[in-house]
């Protein structure tokens, strides 16, 4: 286990663990932004895992001279992984910014409607 | 060949919701457009259904790029059964929202929504990678929270944010479980994995994926100990989205969860079984005890899903291919019935003013209730009501009853008695509620107080309901084509070197 193994597992645990307190919060632009701080976390881990360890960028003139290039396909998931959170993180916000105008507050407690 | 049917599967909804978006100043051909395209898209998963049963599985390399390295499409004959069972449900979810008096259906945005709920329902269900199927559930949770939050009820809002955390942390945990599934594989294709899975290695991470794919499929399936978001989430959607939500949607997890025992997790098999056995009947017993105590038409029939769902949960947690089956051809009748029963909940609801499908009365918090507003509609709902609770509660001659039929006979088949005697003894909750609402709504006289509903002479049309009833009675009529079905299904299952063999023939 190399340093940056170390590194990169203890930042996933770390984001990981700020984002699932920060979900838990009762106010709901706090709860997104846990939510992002998630996705980062497991985009994170996805970054560390991948498959096929190297050096350098995956060019196909690299692969030739047999280099050890390291693996793009991650990169391409992370990509679309990012997007996609994208998509709902900016759907969460959209729909907070109705919730704060309708009911004037973003605290989930006094929001709470649904509990009869 | 590629096979351009399954392309068109998943493609005729998204390339219709681009052009839906076009013509958005035009509502009315914006729904008549988004009909032709899930009538298109039924024919097409029907025609692949023919050529799976036929040729064996189907595939399509998107790109032209071969597995594994390229994305793939794949209809082997579970892909292509549900493929089937959403597009048709589909199908009749935006007929009843063609004739839909719903505010929220004249939004510009809603039926580009609905059609890109399809493309991702019907896309997670036939893609053979693992990382598009993501990409696909992503994409119909994103359009059903959507159409949640533009729902006519104000509450929607608050159920589609919280669906959207709790979902958010079911992706996460998909994603994770793919991470972990690549690192282990290096692979993200489906067959591949499960080839390499059938050598029997299990490397350091493939456990724990297992875990994590079943804890997302789980929450997809709104399954006991993840099934608290769902009688919100569900209840607050537009009638057509709900009928869809709660018939196809969760059904994507247990597809998943199926396609994981066969194809990937064949060894951890037995162990996740029983898990899911003891969750399915503790599902069972609290769905139908949440829709015996509910206050709201729709609620109950949402609460009912999980009770539904729990029966799916016991077939495959049984095991044996007979179970299997059982489960199978339960998931395929429960979504008609369910979606039928769901609109003429929504139907009744439509001719109430104010609108309503509350079962008591409180106007402090603008509640009323439906009590006897079916007396002043016409006969064909209150039938159309009494014949769907009978399917639901499996009586015959309807499709219900063969599927009930079947996971008993599997049942006692697989000697599983404490569990089966549960899952009957529930049943019988089921009949409960479901006429009992039969008769508060239908059968009594509307109360003459001031704060009784108004019964509109016009509402919803009948046709999407009329239709899927219909298909249940067929189904329960001439059952044995879909029991031949699934025991083929199972049986390709049982070899998931056919699946792979197929992939990778393919491939070339």
């Amino acid at each position: 286990m190399s340093l940056t193994d170390l590194l990169f597992a203890g930042a996933v645990g770390l984001l990981f663990g700020i984002g699932v307190f920060q979900l838990l919060r009762r106010d709901l632009i706090k709860a997104g932004m846990g939510f992002a701080m998630l996705f980062t976390a497991v985009n994170l881990f996805f970054l560390s895992v991948g498959a096929y360890e190297g050096e350098v960028a995956p060019y196909t003139e690299n692969v030739e001279r047999g280099l050890a290039v390291s693996d793009p396909l991650v990169q391409a998931l992370i990509l679309t992984a990012i997007v996609v959170s994208f998509g709902s993180y900016a759907l969460l916000l959209g729909l907070v910014n109705i919730v704060s105008r309708r009911y004037r507050t973003v605290d989930s407690d006094e929001v709470n409607n649904l509990v009869r | 060949m590629n096979n351009l049917f399954l392309l068109g599967t998943v493609f005729i909804p998204l390339f219709a919701a681009i052009i839906g978006l076009f013509v958005s100043r035009n509502n009315r051909a914006q729904r008549y457009l988004s009909f032709v395209a899930s009538l298109l898209t039924w024919g097409a998963s029907l025609v692949v259904l023919i050529q799976a049963l036929s040729d064996g599985p189907q595939v399509y390399n998107m790109g032209g790029w071969a597995a594994p390295f390229g994305i793939i499409l794949v209809a082997d004959n579970l892909s292509a059964l549900f493929g089937v069972m959403a597009s048709t449900v589909l199908m009749g979810g935006i007929l009843y929202a063609v004739h839909c008096r719903d505010k929220c259906v004249t939004y510009p945005a809603f039926m580009p929504l609905f059609l890109c709920m399809e493309t991702g329902l019907n896309g997670a269900l036939y893609t053979g990678d693992l990382f598009s199927f993501f990409v696909f559930l992503e994409l119909m949770v994103l359009a059903s929270v959507s159409l949640v939050a533009i729902s006519d009820d104000r509450l929607g809002l608050e159920a589609a944010i919280k669906y959207l955390f709790i979902s958010g942390m079911g992706t996460l945990f998909l994603l994770l479980g793919i991470a972990a599934m690549y690192a282990t594989f290096g692979t993200l294709n489906l067959a591949d994995m499960g080839a390499q899975l059938a050598t029997g290695e299990r490397p350091f991470l493939a456990r724990s994926a297992a875990i994590m794919l079943t804890a997302a499929f789980l929450l997809k399936s709104a399954v006991f100990p993840f099934h608290y978001w769902q009688p919100d989430f569900h209840t607050t959607a537009p009638t057509p989205v709900h009928a869809v939500l709660s018939s196809v949607v969760v059904k994507v997890g247990i597809y998943g969860i199926i396609r994981m025992i066969t194809l990937l997790f064949t060894e951890e098999a037995a162990l996740l079984q029983q898990i899911l056995l003891v969750l399915g009947v503790v599902g069972i017993f609290f769905g139908s005890l949440g829709a015996l105590r509910t206050y709201n038409g729709k609620r109950l029939l949402a609460y009912s899903t999980i009770g539904q769902i729990g029966f799916i949960l016991v077939g495959i947690g049984w095991g044996t291919p007979f179970a299997l089956a059982a489960a199978i051809i339960y998931a395929f009748n429960h979504a008609f019935i369910k979606s039928a029963m769901l609109m003429v909940m929504g139907l009744v609801s439509s001719r109430t003013n104010p609108k309503s499908a509350d079962f008591e009365t409180n106007a402090g918090i603008k509640r009323y209730s439906i009590q006897g507003v079916g007396s002043k509609m016409p006969a064909l709902i209150g039938i159309l009501w009494f014949l769907g609770g009978m399917a639901l509660a499996g009586v015959p001659p309807m499709n219900g009853f063969i599927s009930k039929l079947v996971i008993v006979q599997s049942g006692v088949a697989a000697g599983q008695w404490i569990a089966l005697g549960l899952a009957v003894g529930a049943g019988v909750l089921t009949l409960t509620y479901v006429f009992r609402t039969w008769q508060f709504v239908f059968q009594t006289k509307l109360p003459e107080d001031a704060l009784a509903v108004k019964v509109k002479p016009e509402g919803d049309s009948v046709l999407a309901p009329t239709l899927l009833i219909g298909v249940s009675i067929l189904l329960g009529l001439y059952a044995r084509p879909l029991i031949a079905l699934a025991e083929m299904t199972v049986t390709q299952l049982g070899d998931p070197s056919i699946y792979i063999e197929a992939v990778r023939l393919f491939g070339g």
